[in-house]
């Protein structure tokens, strides 16, 4: 449907209208974007027109950052200290990939260190349940010694510990402008129960059959 | 670059031995590091021993060309350059969904996925987690949402198309694999919904019979 013979009609509903005019407003967007950008909008418009029309508020994870449903995303980018990209490398080599300790917080969905700019930033992306200052708690009571040995690496880490260290992640904190999960209703304990949930389901049949 | 750790030799007795020489690796590592950190790790070595002792979870391993994967689970993490207007344009789109991307819903191997502007404008970052390999991942994208894709792609300097030839080349090239990636849950998202729906039968199941 082309905008011009948008005309609001009792049946029409507010959302449609409001579907439309985004329509609109996605079309003049686009107007000076790349042929192939254009091409692809208008072949995808009949698949977006029904995502413009379930769009809702973003939700956000509390002080900073995007929630969908219950998980939440922690986007940050850290100056290396000075050999501090060394030592998170070689720690990170140590251990293999062996995160017990975000097990052991047990609200991380998963998370990833990546080196940046000739290992002079480093970015830390994260999913979580729930909003960030119960996640950043978590994080301080039940492992602060891993938290220091892996953060001292960052330039003006102030300790897990400290009062500042809040604003200094917020500082260095980028809220993500979207943020996708396919499942926003589970937490990791919710998954792990499902887990146990299923197994028995499967003992329990091969013992019927 | 890959982090592919040196897979270590498990045999028996040899174990704490290797344990004994990563905990001093480590010891060494941290000897320059500031006062904080040297002391939290003599806090956490303890820790550390048992961790790196045990049989560790499935090794990370790359996800195919570029990535990480752990398990069932793999990482991408995109930093690509942002052509003029482009910047503008995708965080308008972004917000007039209002943050709903349910059209990777379709793809149906994606578990998570963020975009960041970075360094004012100039930059995307494109975070995600998802099932299996790189280049069936890319093939997943480029065969069910193909046009979706190209609008937000579309502020992407030099982005050729995902129907291009050379679309995966371009999405290599801006690939930085992670060197530390942890995923809490070896599921994947289909067995994810299907233990969901698991799930919710038994609790019926459970209603009925106690009723």
């Amino acid at each position: 449907m082309t905008p011009t013979t948008q005309t609001p009609t009792a049946t029409r509903s507010k959302a449609d209208v409001g579907v439309e005019q985004k329509v609109q407003q996605l079309r003049d967007l686009y107007a000076d974007a790349p042929e192939l950008g254009k091409v692809a909008l208008e072949n995808g418009l009949p698949a977006l027109k029904q995502e413009l029309t379930a769009a809702t508020a973003a939700q956000n994870a509390g002080r900073i950052g995007a929630r969908q449903g219950r998980v939440s995303e922690l986007t940050g980018i850290f100056p290396f200290a000075k050999g501090g990209a060394k030592r998170l490398r070689g720690l990170l080599q140590l251990l293999e990939g062996n995160f017990q300790g975000a097990d052991k917080v047990g609200t991380v969905h998963d998370m990833r260190f990546v080196f940046l700019d000739n290992d002079t930033k480093l970015l830390f992306a994260t999913a979580y349940d729930g909003e960030w200052d119960a996640y950043i708690d978590d994080f301080a009571t039940k492992i602060p010694n891993a938290m220091d040995l892996l953060f001292c690496n960052a330039v003006g880490w102030p300790g897990i510990r400290s009062p500042k260290v809040k604003d200094w992640i917020v500082e260095h904190q980028i809220s993500a402008e979207a943020w996708y999960v396919a499942n926003p209703n589970l937490t990791v304990t919710e998954a792990r129960r499902l887990e146990r949930v299923g197994k028995a389901v499967e003992e329990l049949l091969d013992k019927i059959g | 670059m890959v982090t592919t750790a040196t897979p270590t030799k498990v045999k028996g007795s040899g174990k704490s031995a290797s344990a004994q020489q990563k905990i001093q690796e480590l010891r060494d590592l941290y000897a320059d590091a500031p006062e904080l950190s040297r002391k939290a790790l003599e806090n956490v070595l303890q820790e550390l021993t048992d961790q790196v002792a045990q049989t560790p979870p499935p090794p990370v391993e790359s996800a195919g060309r570029a990535g990480s994967r752990l398990g069932k689970v793999s990482e991408l993490t995109l930093i690509v350059p942002l052509a003029p207007g482009g910047a503008k344009r995708l965080r308008t789109f972004l917000r007039l969904l209002g943050g709903n991307l349910n059209g990777a819903d379709k793809v149906g191997t994606v578990h998570d996925m963020r975009f960041v502007f970075l360094d004012n404008d100039t930059k995307l970052l494109f975070a995600t987690a998802y099932d299996g390999d790189w280049d069936a991942y890319i093939d997943d994208f480029a065969t069910r949402i193909p046009d979706y894709l190209d609008v937000l792609n579309a502020g992407w300097e030099g982005w050729p198309g995902i129907r291009s030839p050379e679309a995966k080349d371009y999405l290599a090239k801006h690939q930085v694999t992670a060197e530390g990636w942890y995923v809490a849950n070896d599921l994947t998202v289909t067995e994810t919904r299907q233990l969901k729906r698991v799930g919710n039968a038994v609790t019926e199941f459970l209603d009925k019979i106690s009723e």
